[in-house]
């Protein structure tokens, strides 16, 4: 029955699709020339028609896209045919709507006046502006304050956070099911949210600076170390968990005497790869005003003098590489 | 005396409805060297961990030293614990700690929480920590990392933590099956010496006849979560052998 039903909104959905890349990119933007079309009662027939056409179509006979993506094949060979031509209907309507909303064109790419403007940025950046290292290096040394705090600071409420998150420490009871549930929950959205755009949120919040750019790095590491912690500690060997229970320890003690002691290494090592990615968000962030390397790459940026541009984005470069194999490093180590 | 374990009726069923234990009945008396054996499946484990109730049972009566453990939970299920120490095939140390430490940890469920996270030991309790370590004969490595020691000396110090509970009882889930002969016999000695000097009643799960027939008072075997032979080790006929472990099996011997 669920099944019957998943296949039939698969056909309408399918239907649907193609009638509205039709009817609203195609063919206002390519065959009438970005003529827009109200959105009116025949429209929405078209769009409703189509899908209904497609789910009594795939009802009836079996010519169904949702067998065809539920089952892997279509029984009947006209209908298999069908099938796989709505499929493929679907594809190719996708990359020509693709082709057009993105605009590409190949001219704008080699258009004479264009190139010339590409290659004396290129030029400029390549003949970086060496008076500006010693403030730019202060920048940097602030994202990387700023990454660094942001971790810090996420670092004890993940840890606490993570045990309430790991589904084999919650499995005894209603409640604390509910608890791991909400958790994951929250922490999966939060997540989901670039930091770029938590920044926004923070900036409107506190202001804009690097105290909006801190908070967003904080929310986004938060949730990320919750979710990399509680899955190392869904991971860990039973057998000294029994043993430790097994002398009559409560909960807790069996969770600090035994679970954590085969988390610390494992959970260090994610912790200084969350700085090192927190620096490069960091960077980003200060595009929008965060503070740091970002803010004073879009400042010379907006005032157009590249060479500047050129010495803090090779600045960038190699810190960001530096970062990286430091980190790496280090996680070998601790392994 | 009264039985140190009585249980009646036992029946165990795992959450995904695989019935491993089925109405099991059997006693064991103070001071008893208890062997159960069994095929890989059998439930030989799940028998264990429902002595110490690590599993409730799902039916019957479990009685230890006269009191009625079958439902008991929160405190009442951890001082029923702390009287019964236990240890594994895979030792189940805590392998980044010492030797010491994880000795200690036999003595959590006596302690607080509160006292033990923070690390607070007594020197009264590390005195007893180390003397346990010296009956197994491994003090002098007290602070070397658990992981560092080989596996018959990893053993040693899991029977020294379950020593730290002064336990009525002590499981011992295939203590030896990852160890080679010589090594098993090792540990074996160490368990029957603290049976016979300590007087500490001990179940033990073995998979070797000729360890069986060495160390066991009295024999208990599992077949498909019932009990299908009890008695004396020497009462091991070849053909309840083929009983117990069915009609293909032959004896392998370790000496
Ligand atoms: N968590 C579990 N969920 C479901 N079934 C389980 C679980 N643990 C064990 N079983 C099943 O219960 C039966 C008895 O398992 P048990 O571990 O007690 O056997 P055993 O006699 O100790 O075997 P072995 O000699 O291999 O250790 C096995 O068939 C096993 O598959
Ligand atoms: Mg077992």
């Amino acid at each position: 029955m669920k099944r019957h039903l998943l296949r039939l909104g698969i056909d309408v959905f399918f239907g649907a699709y193609i009638a509205t890349i039709i009817d609203r990119i195609l063919i206002p933007r390519v065959i009438l020339d970005n003529v827009t079309t109200p959105f009116d009662g025949m429209h929405q027939a078209l769009v409703i028609g189509l899908a209904l056409v497609l789910a009594v179509l795939g009802s009836v006979t079996s010519a169904s896209v949702g067998r065809l993506i539920l089952d892997g094949s279509v029984s009947g060979s006209w209908q298999r045919t069908v099938a796989m031509n709505i499929a493929w209907i679907s594809f190719t309507l996708t990359v020509l709507a693709g082709w057009v909303v993105t605009g590409i064109s190949p001219s704008a790419l080699f258009n004479g006046q264009g190139l010339e403007g590409a290659g004396r940025i290129f030029k400029a950046l390549f003949t970086p502006n060496t008076d500006i290292i010693g403030s730019a290096l202060l920048a940097m040394v602030e994202t990387i304050y700023l990454a660094f705090m942001a971790t810090a600071i996420a670092v004890p409420f993940s840890f606490a956070l993570s045990f309430f998150a790991a589904r084999n420490l919650m499995d005894h009871g209603a409640i604390p099911r509910t608890i791991y549930v909400a958790i994951r929950f929250v922490t999966n959205f939060t997540r989901s949210i670039e930091p770029l755009i938590w920044a926004i949120i923070f900036s409107v919040w506190v202001g804009i600076g690097p105290f909006a750019g801190m908070l967003a790095l904080v929310v986004h590491t938060i949730s990320s170390l919750t979710k990399q912690y509680s899955e190392q500690i869904e991971d860990v060997d039973t057998g000294p968990m029994e043993a430790i229970s097994a002398t009559g320890a409560s909960r807790t003690q069996v969770v600090w005497f035994s679970v954590v002691p085969q988390c610390v290494i494992p959970f260090l090592s994610f912790t200084i790869y969350r700085w090192d990615i927190n620096v490069r968000m960091a960077t980003v962030i200060g595009l929008v005003g965060g503070g740091g390397i970002g803010t004073m790459l879009i400042q010379y940026q907006g005032l157009a003098q590249w060479r500047e541009v050129g010495t803090i984005v090779i600045l960038i470069a190699l810190v960001v590489w530096i970062m990286d194999v430091i980190s790496a490093r280090i996680r070998e180590a601790l392994k | 005396m009264p039985p140190l374990i009585s249980a009646e009726h036992l029946s165990f069923e795992y959450p995904n409805g695989f019935k491993a234990l089925k109405n099991v009945s059997f006693t064991v008396e103070p001071g008893e060297f208890l062997v159960v054996i069994g095929l890989s499946g059998s439930g030989k484990s799940t028998l264990m961990r429902t002595i110490n109730r690590l599993l409730e049972p799902t039916s019957g009566t479990l009685t230890f030293h006269g009191s009625d453990v079958t439902h008991i939970e929160g405190d009442a299920l951890r001082r029923h614990r702390q009287k019964i120490g236990m240890i594994f095939q895979h030792f189940n140390l805590i392998k980044r700690h010492s030797v010491l430490r994880n000795t200690l940890y036999g003595a959590l469920g006596q302690l607080s929480s509160m006292q033990s996270m923070l690390g607070h030991f007594s020197p009264d309790l590390c005195e007893k920590a180390l003397r346990n370590l010296d009956i197994v004969g491994i003090r002098e490595k007290a602070d070397q990392r658990a992981d560092s020691l080989s596996g018959g000396q990893q053993q040693r110090v899991a029977i020294a933590r379950a020593l730290m509970q002064d336990p009525m009882l002590l499981l011992a889930d295939e203590p030896v099956a990852s160890l080679d002969p010589a090594t098993s016999h090792s540990v074996m000695k160490y368990l029957d010496r603290i049976n016979k000097e300590f007087g500490t009643t001990v179940v033990c799960n073995l998979h070797f006849l000729s360890l069986v027939r060495q160390y066991a008072t009295r024999v208990i075997a599992l077949k498909a979560g019932e009990i299908v032979f009890e008695g004396q080790p020497s009462e091991i006929t070849e053909q309840w052998f083929k009983e117990i472990y069915g009609d293909d099996a032959t004896e392998v011997e370790i000496r």
